[in-house]
């Protein structure tokens, strides 16, 4: 009976496809049998003459050729429809589009999967102009005036009544206040965390942005933060607000593995790997865990992820 | 601006900033493609994606040489034909570039395109099986009709006549064996056997379990060891 098992397997065993405990009860029972050795033998014959055929590399000029035959195909393609106006361009945006802050503030809010529906529907919406109540430095009388949002300056939070403020720049200056809750302050959050220069507004907006995480675009930012952003302490933050998501959401584990896998700092690094530790014993986890037992630079990393993977029960 | 200010990994403020001055000139910084192609170190796929995503096609191409040999590759092994293999190349990277968008990051980039390779590849298969009646023929770029399963006699000429002749005829075997495998089982031992790829990855790729890739290689060479038995 043994038999019919192992020469199952005996092809995946050359094709090395076996899990190491199978391979090693393939290895004992063939030193003892002659009959799947004959096997093992003839499969083996099968590969070599199959592999008679090799593959060969291209030929330089047929790869040349078809790189310039693709590069004049993509002068005229045009990259694919609708999505591209989701991607989060305001500054761009606002450039080509002349419109009253209370707008350019709505509409950064599309890149996160607003759809189109919604893109049209903001600026349809007259009445958008009227919601957003700004402290104007300078006597801007009317909404419908032209000015766009070409920054935020800062990100305050009163810790005594929540009150969020945030400073952000039009041709003047404007100043949004509101609650967390405000659509408005979140619009602003979300554009901060994504779009700003200076790290302190984005680690100020990603901060506020952690207390909203059930928001799905306030995740994405949130790992989008993680994924980008090239001051660590944001990345940080970005990786706290996540944490609890990481169980029910698996693109939020697999982009905390990411980070653990490469991110550039080792702080970040070993936050993610902290974070994923009570979820050792799924095999995404495991995977990457042996990855970094076996073969990561860092010597901590290296000695946490064995100590974890240890911990693991064993396998059925 | 400095050259060196697009050399660094791409943050968020400098990538506004490149962008802005590539759409005001018109034309793709020169710059960019330069320093995203000469740098050390591969750039990292992801942040090639997501500049591909806003609409730099620069790059775009960057990210298409990191995969586009092993395509070619693939394509050339499996068809037999350069024209073929270049149709399959041209088709599979537009697609990957009007799809870009729906790129989610869900799986690695070598996984997605490979998946669109891979279909591509399929369909090429089915509409050759529909021609099954005659020889299977392709064309080569000068025109010439040749026999496909002739692709797998082995090209280096030896001195000895008679081997080589065993040879030619060794490939024309394998080549008529691979001819009764059906477009998917053909697809799963090509992955595997001659592109070395774990059954897990070529589950993925045709969006199947490893489960079924395993019992698709098993069956395929089952019928491979009968067909060759048959030849002898």
């Amino acid at each position: 009976m043994k038999c019919d098992w192992v020469q199952q397997n005996i092809l995946f065993y050359v094709y090395n496809e076996l899990e190491d405990d199978a391979r090693y009860e393939v290895e004992q029972h063939l030193a003892r049998c002659p009959q799947c050795t004959n096997e093992l033998k003839a499969t083996r014959k099968f590969h070599a003459t199959m592999s008679h055929a090799p593959v060969s590399e291209p030929a330089p000029n047929l790869l040349a050729a078809s790189r310039m035959r693709l590069q004049e195909a993509l002068e005229t393609t045009s990259q694919g429809g609708w999505w591209r106006r989701l991607i989060f361009e305001p500054t761009t945006w606002l450039r080509q589009v002349r419109m009253s802050p209370a707008l350019a503030a709505a509409i950064f809010v599309v890149g996160f999967g607003g759809g189109i529906g919604a893109t049209y529907n903001y600026l349809g919406s007259r009445q958008f102009g009227d919601q957003l109540a700004v402290t104007d430095r300078t006597t801007t009388p009317n909404p419908i005036e032209a000015s766009a949002i070409t920054g935020i300056r800062s990100i305050t939070q009163d810790p005594e009544s929540n009150q969020v403020s945030i400073k952000y720049d039009t041709v003047s200056t404007q100043e949004a206040q509101g609650s967390l809750d405000d659509q408005r302050i979140q619009q602003l959050l979300l554009f901060a965390a994504r779009n700003n220069y200076n790290s302190g507004v984005r680690m100020d907006s990603v901060d506020l942005l952690t207390q909203q995480p059930n928001d799905i675009r306030v995740r994405e930012a949130l790992m989008y933060a993680l994924q980008n952003d090239s001051n660590p302490g944001v990345r940080l933050k970005a990786l706290d607000g996540l944490s609890g998501f990481i169980r029910q959401d698996p693109t939020v584990r697999d982009a905390v593995l990411r980070a653990l896998i490469s991110d550039a700092s080792q702080g970040v690094r070993l936050q993610a790997l902290r974070m994923v530790e009570p979820m050792k014993v799924d095999s995404n986890v495991r995977a990457v865990l042996a990855r970094l037992a076996q073969s990561d630079q860092n010597p901590s990393i290296r000695s946490q992820a064995k100590t974890m993977l240890a911990e693991v029960p064993e396998m059925d | 601006m400095p050259a060196d200010s697009y050399a660094v990994a791409i943050t968020v403020g400098s990538t506004i900033r490149a962008r802005r001055a590539e759409q005001q000139s018109g034309t793709q910084h020169p710059t960019i493609r330069g320093s995203l192609a000469a740098q050390g170190n591969r750039i990292d796929d992801t942040t090639l994606i997501r500049e591909a995503q806003q609409g730099n096609r620069a790059a775009f191409e960057v990210l298409v040489r990191h995969y586009d040999q092993s395509v070619l590759r693939l394509a050339l092994h499996l068809t037999g034909s350069e024209t073929d293999a270049q149709d399959i190349y041209q088709e599979a990277f537009l697609k990957a570039y009007k799809n870009l968008g729906s790129f989610r990051f869900e799986c690695s980039f070598y996984t997605w395109i490979y998946r669109i390779v891979t279909n591509l590849c399929l369909d090429h298969l089915r509409k050759r099986n529909v021609r099954k009646e005659d020889a299977p023929v392709a064309v080569d770029n000068s025109g010439e009709e040749y026999s496909v399963i002739e692709q797998f006699a082995d090209a280096r000429a030896g001195a000895n006549p008679e081997r080589d002749l065993m040879r030619r005829e060794l490939g024309s075997k394998i080549g008529a064996a691979l001819e009764r495998l059906t477009p998917r089982e053909r697809m799963v031992f090509e992955l595997k056997h001659y592109h070395g790829l774990k059954l897990r990855t070529v589950g993925e790729m045709l969006h199947t379990t490893e489960e079924t890739a395993k019992n698709t290689l098993f069956r395929a060479t089952q019928k491979l060891r009968t067909a060759l038995a048959e030849m002898r």
